[in-house]
């Protein structure tokens, strides 16, 4: 089973936290790509069993900047997508109270709308924690697994 | 051929760290090195970022992997100018990419800027962050000061001025700076900044973070209002401000603080001392008022030097290319001007490394020495990356209660440290 990991970062730390990920399914002996979201078309949506996606909030609650062209893909060409699973892990600040990891937030729903079928807990790292980033999102993607294997 | 190719980033900052990474995906084989002239990497990260705000400091996690997985090598207390000239460096690499940024408060260009309380924010936030090239200490701020400029790094001085060294848990402020401060706090505080509420260049959450500051009372004279169709943004600095004016202060205030917003500075005015600012409403013609102030301090960005830079002459922003010579480029601060967050520099690190990919084929590609071939002397006192771990972990170890880290404010010190060189045993002075 193939698994996608495809994030969406301002700052790079949401694509690396998706290395991460990536490097503990393929150490699980689990064939994984990675892709950045600028750089990953919706019409591949549905070619594989499993997406991943790792998103962080800029600026007001928005998107990053580098996932707003795919977003606007999705709510334009408004793509059937029922059949398809996601697992989804937020980046976001608590100290940004009122904006908190709405950009995640916000994909998760319109993924959801579209009829996509969202696997395992929404994930949610909040920088405040100062907690490794990297870690905490192979912590959430092992409970994901998990209920993959239920599934 | 690209094997061999040899890479020079100048400057360990997110613009070099960012160029870094995307030169390193593209490039699997390249040797890289970033050179810093400081003992430590991360650049702006480490000295500019306020030393409250440990979030945003801890994207140095995410650049420390360059060093440990991706096989970037971190040359440090190497100064390009003096170890090396950049034509030197330029003929050990195949390419050579600057990003030193900008550390040069921009000038105001007004009348009484010269006099003595007049201050750069730079030198504020270097001596709280306990740079080691910050050699000039503590200003004297008086009872009032007038901080001039409306973006973050205004809000970064206004909320290092107002806190308490209480209010200093968990960050890495340098404890000698602020007792020096608190020796004399401000009292007053008038925050001037030439753009409306609306189309002021801070984040809204900046202001907003304001109001966790206890003891500080907020006014601003000038009714303001953000028209209804203004930007999301908009909306919400408006909101984070009137959130702050309805915080009344009580008896406990220690600090009250006035905002100006729409108004330019004309003149600072003084006789031989700073007495106060005139100010003058954006684009109104005439009438003026004068707030009073014991001191300036002026946040307005970070200016390009003015001088013959290496011999590439007097450089200045350029927003469509990074490319400065054959196989020489520019990246971050340095390459647009100082605007934009830590984030900015990521995006201009793609584009700038898309553009030396590009032009990869009409680059020198002859095999060249890189790192090995900087002269025997300066390499003898290079900090490497290892060498930099020790320093960090004995910067780790000496903090004291309630802070992160220890960082020692002499240059020296941190290379003897970080090289093993230090006589006597560590910590046992402060310096």
């Amino acid at each position: 089973m193939k698994i996608q990991v495809l994030f969406g970062t301002e700052s790079g730390n949401a694509e690396m936290a998706a290395e991460d990920i990536a490097a503990s399914v393929r150490d699980g002996g689990q064939e994984v790509e990675i892709h950045d979201l600028s750089d990953f078309s919706i019409s591949e949506l549905q070619h594989d069993p499993v997406y991943v996606f790792i998103c962080s909030t800029y600026g007001e609650g928005d998107l990053p900047n580098t996932a707003l062209p795919f977003f606007a893909d999705l709510s334009i060409v408004g793509p059937d997508l029922s059949g398809m699973r996601y697992a989804i892990f937020g980046l976001g600040d608590t100290f940004y109270t009122e904006t908190y990891s709405q950009g995640a937030t916000k994909l998760d729903d319109k993924l959801r709308a579209l009829g996509a079928e969202r696997i395992g807990e929404f994930g949610r790292y909040d920088a405040s924690t100062w907690e490794p980033v990297g870690e905490k999102a192979v912590e959430w993607f092992s409970g994901v697994l998990t209920e993959l294997a239920v599934h | 051929m690209n094997s061999t190719v040899s890479i020079a980033i100048v400057g360990s900052g997110p613009a070099g760290c960012y160029t870094a990474q995307g030169l390193r995906k593209a490039l699997p084989n390249a040797q890289i090195t970033i050179y810093d002239r400081l003992a430590s990497p991360f650049g702006l990260v480490r000295y500019g970022v306020a030393p409250d705000h440990q979030n945003t400091k801890s994207i140095q996690a995410q650049f420390a992997r360059l060093f440990e997985r991706e096989n970037v090598r971190f040359a440090g207390n190497l100064e390009v100018g003096s170890d090396v000239s950049l034509k030197e460096l330029r003929s050990l690499h195949n390419i050579v990419v600057l990003a030193t940024g900008l550390s040069r408060d921009r000038a105001l260009g007004i009348c009484g800027e010269g006099l003595p309380e007049v201050y750069g924010a730079g030198r504020l936030t270097r001596l709280f962050n306990a740079h080691p090239l910050q050699t000039v200490g503590m200003p004297r701020l008086g009872e009032s000061v007038a901080i001039i400029g409306g973006g973050n790094v205004s809000i970064d001085v206004l909320r290092l001025l107002a806190k308490q060294p209480a209010d200093f848990a968990n960050t890495d402020i340098d404890d000698a700076a602020l007792a020096e401060y608190m020796q004399s706090p401000v009292r007053h505080i008038d925050f001037i900044c030439r753009s409306s509420v609306a189309n002021a260049p801070s984040d809204p959450v900046m202001l907003a973070e304001l109001g966790r500051i206890p003891g500080v009372a907020f006014s601003c004279l000038d009714p303001f209002s953000v028209p209804d169709d203004a930007s999301r943004i908009a909306g919400a600095r408006a909101k984070a401000i009137e959130t702050l004016l309805e915080t009344r202060g009580g008896p406990d205030t220690r600090v009250e603080v006035s905002f100006h917003f729409g108004h330019a500075p004309i003149q600072i005015l003084g006789d031989g001392h700073v007495c106060g600012v005139e100010l003058a409403a954006t684009g109104s013609q005439g009438a003026t008022n004068v707030v009073v102030a014991d001191s300036v301090v002026t946040a307005v960005g970070f200016d390009f030097d003015e001088d013959d830079w290496h011999g590439l002459g007097p450089i200045q922003a350029n927003a469509t290319t990074g490319q400065l010579g054959n196989g020489l480029y520019r990246t971050g601060w340095v390459k647009r001007g100082s605007r934009g967050t830590i984030a900015a520099n990521r995006a201009c690190a793609k584009s700038v490394t898309e553009e030396i990919l590009r032009d990869l084929p009409t680059l020198d590609m002859s095999t060249k020495p890189g790192h090995a071939g900087i002269p025997w002397q300066a390499l003898a006192h290079a900090v490497d990356y290892d060498a930099w771990k020790r320093l960090d972990i004995a910067e780790s170890g000496a903090a004291a209660e309630g802070r992160t880290r220890k960082k020692f404010p002499s240059h020296e010190r941190m290379v003897a440290i970080a090289n093993n060189h230090l006589a006597g045993a560590l910590g046992a002075s402060e310096n």
